[in-house]
């Protein structure tokens, strides 16, 4: 059921304008004072001299993670190209040299002036290959074709860079093989 | 045990209708067929795994139960080998929760050992067990999850995966063209009976017993066969894939064009499997009349060469020239020519055919129309190929046009002008063509690059078959139609009709004039239109056939 707002009329001092103004002046004054008697509370940034600080959760650019050994998680099942709306994820799949696994990505490429940053990639993602959390947001470029990360661009990153609760961000990459795998991801099957 | 099993009788136009009691409403079905093909004649699917109707039955997957009436009151029967009886009572799971749990238990038993490979398999998308599941299944597993998966195949195709489950049996090269994956196997026998019945060669069987049973070849034998590649398709899981189709796409971003087998005249129906351009796979397209679901490796592998050695513009004394500049040099040779002989193609279409004969209109007493092929015909195999490698011989002859390419080569000093289209006589016969290097004009219009491409004075691309509409006639005189993808590398190419009618000064713009022109001229084509030919043919009446 829609809900009906009542529209208050205005008061004579508000159809006069005048008082109004007097006060978003005395507002804009505050500040004003406040900034010149603090400048460095000031809720000021100088970007690009100074970087933004988004939450850990912000959809920036995109990362391929890794397995233990280095190479990337993806298995270019192709679901995040399907689920993406911009159609910007380019998937090429090549049998894998690992025998116990099936495919994996030759080409990988994300196209961030197509991408409209909604998410829905790492959403649909089964192994957790694809994540958003790099807090990059500024992607600037001089040619269009320098806006494509190809593969080993995407998994270029530092785990420094992300935070110490992160486990697959930590200890992923620089693992020796898919032994530490299984500890570090938690994935060992008990058989019974 | 014996290995007969029963052909599924499917129903037809005439067949016998019946009367039955489906779910306590009556509907009128065939009579002459089991209740799979009957409940779907009256709009409702069964979910089903082994049972296929150009495959002898099995009745070893048991997902298709429904509840019929015996002796002992209703009680649960296989719809794949239950017959249709009038005035039988049948139950489906919209009236019968007994159905509904006997099928989605059913679907509990298939998933216990099928691993979840539905991301990296390539039939995910087309695959039966997702539809069944869907349909049917969507129960809550029974199964200990702390135990997982368990692989029960070929004890030498076990392994570790790398989450440390017990897995096994994947990327088994089974044959040249096959890769077999026994983990996602489940055990519905199709390929077999494929190969037994249709193929009439057993190459594979199943090995082992009960739960661990998996599909092999025999010891030191491998999987060849020129039908092979139909196992890949009607496997309802992934446990057959080509290949040649093995990870290159997922099958739901394909788009799909009915066409028909440009290498064969028996014309078999397929599917051209495209995407952004590129053309993937064909796949056979069902035709009880023609093909079945059958079409062979040959067949399917003729999409390869719609992106090889492509003819993309002119040739004018063997240099690269744009289209316009080799057609503006075509006109000029046809207007001044003394003598013109068109060489008509059987692997054109009805309307390319037409718009060479309305060029030979054009050009009037100096042109002469011939036809006929010199590539070899091997012998009918009774699956999906006739052995003539010319599609639309039978169209061709149709529109009035004689087999009479001996005449040329005897005759060709006669003429100043001689105008290919589509047909490589160079490859077909070198030394017979030969004859053809008399006349001071060769003009060929090609798709690809073909040695009569080279031995032509002047050539100009045109759009190969799958990117045309147009219709062929097949070998036993069924007229059908194959749709146009859009996949042709570049823009600027037409279709044959188009350039010949270029070269006619007509300029047709749409196919159908062309087609208009072809009923004008040719009598059994009279009046047909394109809407009456329809998805599976148009059977032209045995009279008006020439042979």
């Amino acid at each position: 059921m829609a809900k009906v707002i009542q529209r208050r009329s205005l008061t004579l001092l508000e159809r006069s304008y005048l008082w109004e103004i007097i006060k978003g002046m005395g507002t804009t004054f505050k500040h004003l004072f406040r900034n010149f008697k603090n400048p460095e509370k000031m809720q000021l940034m100088s970007y690009p001299e100074v970087e933004v600080q988004t939450p850990q959760n912000y959809r920036g650019s995109h990362r391929l993670m890794k397995r233990p050994d280095g190479e990337p998680r993806c298995v270019a099942c192709y679901m995040c190209s399907t689920a993406c709306p911009a159609r910007c994820i380019t998937i090429e799949a090549e049998p894998s040299s690992d025998p116990r696994i099936e495919k994996k990505p030759r080409k990988f490429e994300i196209d961030w002036l197509v991408c409209v940053f909604c998410g829905l990639c790492e959403e649909a993602c089964p192994v957790d290959a694809i994540r958003m959390d790099t807090r990059k947001v500024a992607i600037s470029h001089y040619t269009r074709k320098e806006f494509i990360a190809d593969m080993p661009r995407l998994l270029n990153w530092d785990p420094k860079d992300f935070p110490a609760n992160d486990a697959q961000s930590q200890k992923a990459p620089g693992g020796k093989q898919n032994q530490q795998a299984k500890q570090i991801w938690g994935l060992e099957v008990k058989h019974s | 045990m014996s290995n007969y099993y029963h052909m599924p009788k499917l129903p037809s136009a005439d067949s016998l209708r019946v009367t039955i009691n489906v779910d306590g409403k009556d509907v009128v079905v065939p009579g002459d067929t089991n209740l799979i093909e009957a409940l779907r004649s009256v709009g409702i699917e069964t979910p089903h795994f082994c049972y296929h109707p150009h495959l002898p039955l099995s009745g070893n997957c048991r997902q298709c139960l429904i509840e019929t009436e015996g002796p002992r009151g209703m009680g649960l029967a296989i719809a794949c080998y239950t017959p249709v009886r009038a005035g039988m009572k049948v139950a489906t799971p919209a009236s019968s929760p007994k159905v509904a749990k006997a099928r989605k238990t059913v679907m509990e038993f298939q998933l216990v050992n099928h691993p979840l490979d539905c991301p990296i398999c390539d039939k995910a998308g087309e695959c039966l067990l997702q539809e069944n599941y869907m349909q049917a299944g969507q129960g809550e597993s029974h199964v200990r999850e702390d135990i997982g998966k368990q692989y029960h195949g070929a004890p030498e195709h076990r392994f570790e995966d790398t989450k440390g489950q017990d897995r096994g049996g994947k990327d088994i090269d089974i044959g040249p063209r096959i890769i077999l994956d026994e983990e996602r196997c489940i055990l519905c026998d199709r390929c077999v009976r494929f190969m037994r019945h249709v193929a009439g060669d057993e190459q594979l069987y199943i090995a082992a017993r009960g739960d661990h049973a998996f599909i092999t070849t025999f010891p030191g034998k491998k999987l060849d066969h020129a039908y092979d590649l139909n196992t890949t398709d009607i496997c309802p899981v992934g446990a057959l894939t080509s290949k040649s189709f093995r990870f290159k796409h997922r099958v739901w971003n394909l788009q799909h064009t009915p066409s028909i087998d440009p290498t064969d005249a028996l014309g078999a129906n397929i599917w051209i499997d495209h995407d952004g351009g590129t053309v993937y796979r064909l796949m056979p397209r069902c035709n009880s009349d023609v093909n079945r679901s059958w079409i062979a490796n040959s067949t399917r592998a003729a999409f390869e060469a719609l992106s090889t050695n492509r003819l993309l513009d002119g040739r004018l004394q063997g240099k690269t020239v744009t289209r316009s500049e080799a057609l503006r040099h075509m006109m000029e040779k046809l207007q001044s020519a003394k003598k013109v002989a068109l060489v008509s193609s059987g692997h054109l279409t009805l309307e390319d055919n037409a718009a060479m004969l309305s060029l030979a209109g054009v050009l009037g007493p100096r042109a002469e129309v011939f036809g006929g092929s010199w590539l070899p015909v091997a012998k009918p195999d009774g699956i999906a190929l006739s052995g003539d490698p010319v599609p639309n011989r039978r169209g061709v002859s149709l529109l009035g046009i004689a087999d009479n390419l001996d005449q040329l080569v005897s005759r060709a000093a006669e003429f100043d002008v001689v105008l290919l289209a589509e047909t490589d006589l160079w490859f077909a016969d070198s030394k017979q063509a030969k004859a053809l290097e008399a006349i001071p004009n060769r003009l060929v219009l090609s798709a690809w690059d073909t040695a009569s491409v080279k031995a032509a004075t002047c050539a100009v691309g045109i759009n190969a078959w799958a990117e045309v509409r147009g219709c062929m006639v097949n070998i036993a005189g069924r007229l059908q139609m194959m749709q146009a993808a859009p996949v042709s590398p570049v823009d600027a190419l037409e279709p044959a009709w188009q350039t010949l009618s270029h070269l006619a000064g007509s300029d047709w713009n749409e196919v159908i004039e062309a087609w208009k022109f072809a009923t004008g001229i040719c009598s059994p084509l009279a009046s047909i239109k394109y809407s009456a030919i329809g998805s599976s043919g148009l059977q032209l009446p045995p009279s008006g056939a020439h042979t």
